[in-house]
């Protein structure tokens, strides 16, 4: 109870936000050159104007600005996405269809960032300016400066092109009909590089904090003690050291899960991932300004929640917090 | 790098069998699934509503006609048996095939013809809704007669050459008294097909299976066709290479893919069954700019492109130079000899010197802006060769990237550019698809039409005559008459002829055997094992 | 001067600085190396490195020279690198300023803007802003810049926090010192040394994001990007890879540059965290 009353105060505290972002970019798309009739129009391939002025009244494109954000900001009111002109059905459909691949190339992404950064900073830290670091340590930085769009193709042309491992892109094979675990595993394999591709830069940070943090509470009194004790190494970093490193890295995903958003953006359209990132890319496009807003007020959702548990276990985390 | 790898020497020896295999397999099979690459979605997949490529690669299966094209390219029946027209060309009369019914059992009728005639091609199928602009009326004596009354005369030439794309019929039951644009129909479409409508799931896939209520008895082969989504080319190219896609119409994979493929045993690249599908790459002039208005430096600016070159180059064998807005695949209107504008670039400096331009600092004479639509490979390469080409004649060209929304707008409703380029599409006859691109008066903001700010009478009255002309000799001098004006004027330059690239595996048969074949039906296409 | 020879000390900076050393020289020597234009037909489109002498690192699907737009292209990320970051630094710190400064109010309005840039993956603005101004290079530098400062807002923020509390600060104001003189004399200048660390970062991602930008076609297609190259390589991925290849080798050596650069002068501005 007193966790969803704090989630709720959350949620009226971003609010200003929210509504600023839609707002702001409902306006903007004012202004671009073209609206989703002409996006239409090019899709058929030709139509004289009384087909356009004809689609523009049937979306109501032929209203007023004003009159269509307030429409838009009325329905929002009662969590109604709208109707999307170019999927023509309605967004929230849309978009939760897209939603599995955005959401698993995520999750999978940090899991596989986080779990290796932590891995290879201890082992960096243990060996600290031996050659395992220096090699953990120049590896985070390359990670951390290749573009991931770039590192993505490359990853094609190696394990797609040459070798013919894993599939250049796509997101399961439907025509095969796959049910149950052979339908995981297919699903897998054509997650494994966009998975990789999107995880470098985060891989490259995790590293960097856990490396950081593993040495700073080496040289403390209390791990000496453990040590004296004979408490052994696995042991030490599980209880002293983790928990001390994990308070930046759960700040780190807070800040970056909007990052992560942008990233897939580019990802997905490398290996082609019917995801939430490619959505955003098609409609902006084609100018689905619903679309695209239930994209945003969606995607801002999200991190305004992942914020939330960044909060919630930083509380639980850092004893100093409280409440 | 150097010398064929041991797979390649596998593929090798086997491609050697494929013509005794084929010959062994000369009945059809039965059976089989045909995987089709499915690039540009839709947002509908009804081909009496919306006639696009991406809409008969999936509509043309499921429903039907009126009429085709026979693989010589003439008119054959489909679910219309034969045809006449009055003298006066005011009335069109189709007897139409009996014992046709629709996938969901209902028969076919003269009611259908009727119904999609006046409610869909008249009222929002594009293409259509000029065409029969002067439709006023289908009249159904019996429910095996529909007759197309027109207000001005209709060439029955025109009218046949134009149904194959733009006369599809959908079903009067499923669509009388509802919102057409809404009608789940429309992304679920019912026909009379040799294909049923079975699941589309959105940005994945489409399935359809065989009718075996087909009115060509024993007819179709396939199982089933599956249409895979796939707007990623290098991804679809691969998946032709992995054997899950057959085939890929429209030259939807990249250009180096496709060399690559046929170069590839497996696989057959051809314009084979695109021929009714021709396209040339355009180069539009605003006649707002002063500089373009003159007749000159239009005539300059197509002097200083190579195009020999750049077909040579960057095209490879499937483009060839074209001679003006009428591909030399139309038979009966293409007309050689027009003027022609080659590469001569001493010739593009001395019209620009001539018409006052002279190179300032830095050799420039002057600057234009160049804006490519964003569909297709050739059109981003041929922008850049432009660009490249118009700055040795001291032309400084910017290129201004807009995507397929910012294109239309900027170009045809604002009218904020200089020079355009991309693509038009011949559509059988140059009054479906050619002569707007000339014709004065069409609407600001109408895509694909004149609005480059420039008007000549003499070309109105010749396109307005032919357009309802019903002797076809007379029309064919008309068209003659209008390629030789327009090509002395060069209000705009189509420069280069392309038709659109198959690729086939060599599994497929019966495919391309006609000049509209992947937008047509597939009733007798089969796989060989 | 202290904080000099501590960078000049430093191998990693010095290895940082070496990397950027050389693609500034690479911006410089362009012209002299590469008179022509290098985005001009130079031969055959899709020839190997190495297969025609004339091109030692091959010809892009337009036939144009790669060896060239790459040194070009070094002018233009070193370009949208440098003015992208001053443009994102200087809003960030008038936003950051303003609000730690005089908090109340004016932070709580200002930080809720912040707040809904950060809201808002920022890729997706850019590509927004892109598709409603056009992807001219002017353009493309002030979109990255106006997406790329929510962070240095935060931080100068933070700094001004904390230093508006310092005794010097409360001694100007007793002075009759104006809020201008204060922000801009007294605690700016303090609080600057975390901020120009900081703006190798940004300096990094606008770099990285006008190639993703180029990737999709999105960028201007009128000058040598490194970015624009990885695009239009990405059709003939399957048999000429090195297209994509080279110019993105450019892109992460510079960013390497660029980082390591950011992390000397961090060690030599924060001695007390150069330890680790």
């Amino acid at each position: 109870m007193k966790l969803l009353l704090l989630a709720l105060r959350r949620l009226a505290a971003s609010l200003p936000a929210l509504v600023l972002i839609l707002v702001g970019l409902f306006l903007l798309l004012q202004l671009a050159p073209g609206d989703t009739v002409d996006a239409l129009m090019a899709q058929m391939g030709g139509g004289d104007a009384a087909i356009a002025a004809d689609l523009r009244r049937f979306y109501g494109l032929d209203l007023s600005v004003t009159a269509r954000l307030g429409a838009y900001l009325w329905r929002l009111l009662t969590l109604d996405l709208g109707f999307s002109a170019i999927y023509g059905k309605p967004v929230a459909s849309v978009i939760l269809e897209r939603l599995p691949a955005t959401l698993l190339l995520m999750t999978g992404a940090l899991f596989f960032a986080f779990s290796f950064g932590m891995a290879l900073g201890v082992i960096a830290a243990r060996r600290v300016n031996r050659w395992p670091d220096t090699l953990i340590s120049t590896l985070g930085l390359i990670f951390y400066a290749t573009p991931s769009f770039w590192f993505g193709l490359m990853a094609i042309v190696v394990f797609s092109v040459y070798l013919q491992w894993l599939p250049a892109g796509g997101f399961g094979d439907v025509a095969m009909g796959f049910t149950g675990w052979a339908r995981v595993w297919d699903t897998a394999t054509y997650l494994v590089l966009p998975v990789l591709t999107l995880a470098l830069i985060f891989l490259a940070i995790a590293l960097r904090i856990m490396r950081a943090s593993m040495l700073e509470v080496q040289g403390m009194d209390f791990v000496r003690t453990a040590r004296a004790k004979g408490l052994s190494d696995m042991r030490i970093v599980a209880r002293h050291v983790l928990r001390n490193a994990l308070l930046p890295m759960v700040t780190l995903i807070g800040l970056q899960a909007g990052t992560m958003l942008g990233g897939s953006v580019v990802v997905e359209s490398v290996f082609t991932l019917p995801g939430l990132g490619r959505l955003a890319y098609e409609s902006v496009v084609q100018r689905d300004l619903n679309t695209l807003l239930g994209i945003v007020f969606v995607s801002a959702l999200l991190v305004i929640a992942v914020n939330f548990i960044v909060d919630l276990l930083y509380a639980r985390l850092d004893p100093r917090i409280t409440g | 790098m150097s010398g064929p790898t041991r797979r390649e020497v596998f593929l090798m020896t086997g491609a050697a069998m494929v013509p005794m295999s084929a010959i062994a397999q000369a009945t059809p099979r039965r059976g089989g699934i045909l995987t089709v690459h499915f690039a540009t979605e839709q947002r509908i997949l009804n081909p009496s509503l919306q006639a696009s490529t991406g809409v008969y690669i999936v509509g043309g299966k499921i429903q039907e006609p009126l009429v085709d094209l026979d693989a010589a390219g003439n008119p054959s029946p489909v679910l219309a048996e034969s045809w006449e027209s009055t003298p006066d060309g005011r009335a069109i009369t189709f007897k139409l095939r009996q014992g046709v019914t629709w996938h969901d059992g209902r028969p076919f009728t003269s009611a259908d013809v009727q119904f999609t005639a006046m409610e869909m091609w008249k009222k929002i199928l594009n293409y259509g809704t000029a065409l029969q602009q002067f439709l006023t009326a289908v009249d159904t004596p019996d429910a095996h007669t529909a007759v197309f009354r027109y207000e001005r005369p209709m060439p029955l030439g025109l009218l046949l050459r134009a149904l194959p794309d733009l006369g599809y019929i959908s079903p009067k039951h499923i669509y009388e008294g509802t919102d057409i644009r809404q009608n789940p129909a429309n992304t679920a479409p019912i026909g009379t097909g040799p294909f049923k409508f079975v699941q589309y799931e959105r940005g994945q896939f489409i399935i359809a299976e065989r009718n075996p209520n087909y009115w060509r008895q024993g007819f179709p082969y396939l199982d089933r066709v599956v249409w895979r989504v796939v707007s990623d080319r290098a991804a679809a190219a691969a998946q032709m290479e992995a054997g899950q896609i057959l085939f890929s119409p429209y030259s939807s994979l990249a250009l180096a893919d496709m060399t690559r493929l046929a170069r590839d045993p497996r696989f057959e690249v051809t314009t084979r069954g695109n021929e009714g599908n021709a396209r040339t790459n355009t180069l539009e002039f605003n006649f707002r700019r002063p500089e373009l208005a003159d007749i000159r430096v239009r005539k300059a600016i197509a002097h200083a492109i190579n195009i020999p070159f750049f077909i040579e180059n960057f095209l490879g064998t499937y483009a060839k130079p074209g001679t003006g807005p009428i591909p030399s695949v139309s038979t009966d209107y293409y007309t050689p000899g027009s003027p022609q504008y080659g590469f001569d670039r001493a010739a593009a400096n001395r019209l620009l010197d001539e018409a006052g331009h002279r190179r300032g600092a830095g050799g420039v004479r002057f600057s234009l802006r160049l804006t490519p639509a964003p569909w297709g490979e050739d059109i981003a390469l041929f922008a850049t060769f432009i660009q490249q080409s118009l700055a040795e004649v001291g032309i400084r060209v910017e290129v201004v990237r807009l995507d397929a929304a910012g294109f239309l707008r900027t170009v045809y409703n604002d009218h904020n550019f200089d020079l355009a380029s991309g693509w038009h599409q011949y559509r059988s006859d140059p009054a479906v698809s050619t002569t707007v691109w000339y014709r004065s008066g069409s609407p600001q903001g109408a895509p694909w039409t004149n609005q480059w700010g420039w008007t000549d009478a003499g070309i109105d009255r010749v396109i307005d005559d032919a357009a309802t002309e019903v002797d076809p000799a007379k029309r064919r001098a008309l068209y003659g008459e209008f390629v030789t004006r327009v090509q002395n004027e060069l209000p705009l330059w189509m420069p280069i002829e392309q038709i659109f690239l198959s690729t086939f595996n060599r599994r497929m048969r019966n495919a391309g055997n006609t000049p509209r074949w992947a937008s047509s039906s597939w009733y007798d296409t089969w796989l060989a094992s | 001067m202290r904080a000099l020879r501590a960078f000049l000390r430093n191998p990693v900076a010095m290895a940082g600085a070496v990397l950027l050393g050389a693609v500034v020289l690479m911006a410089l020597a362009a012209p002299v190396v590469f008179p022509g234009d290098p985005l001009g037909l130079a031969g055959r489109p899709l020839q190997w490195p190495g297969a025609n002498p004339r091109f030692w690192l091959g010809t892009d699907p337009s036939g144009r020279d790669i060896a060239a737009q790459l040194f070009h292209g070094a002018r233009i990320s070193l370009l949208i690198g440098a003015v992208a970051t001053v443009i994102a630094v200087v809003i960030g710190i008038i936003f950051g300023a303003l609000a730690g400064f005089y908090g109340g109010v004016v932070d709580t309005v200002l930080m809720r803007v912040t707040e809904a840039f950060q809201t808002l993956p920022n890729f997706l603005l850019l590509l927004v802003l892109v598709a409603v101004f056009g992807s001219d290079l002017k353009t493309v530098v002030i979109a990255i810049g106006v997406v790329a400062w929510p962070p240095v807002a935060r931080l100068t923020r933070a700094e001004f926090l904390t230093l508006r509390e310092r005794d010097y600060v409360a001694a100007g104001r007793m002075q009759g010192l104006s809020d201008a003189h204060l922000i801009l004399r007294e605690v700016l200048p303090n609080a600057l040394p975390p901020v120009i660390v900081y703006a190798s970062v940004v300096m990094a991602v606008a770099i990285l994001l006008e190639s993703a930008l180029a990737f999709l076609q999105l960028s201007d297609p009128n000058v040598p990007s490194w970015g624009n190259l990885i695009g239009l390589g990405r059709t003939v991925l399957r048999s000429e890879w090195y297209v994509s290849a080279i110019p993105g080798v450019a892109i992460l050596l510079s960013i390497l540059g660029v980082s390591l650069v950011g992390q000397g002068l961090n060690d030599a501005l924060n001695p007390r965290l150069a330890s680790r």
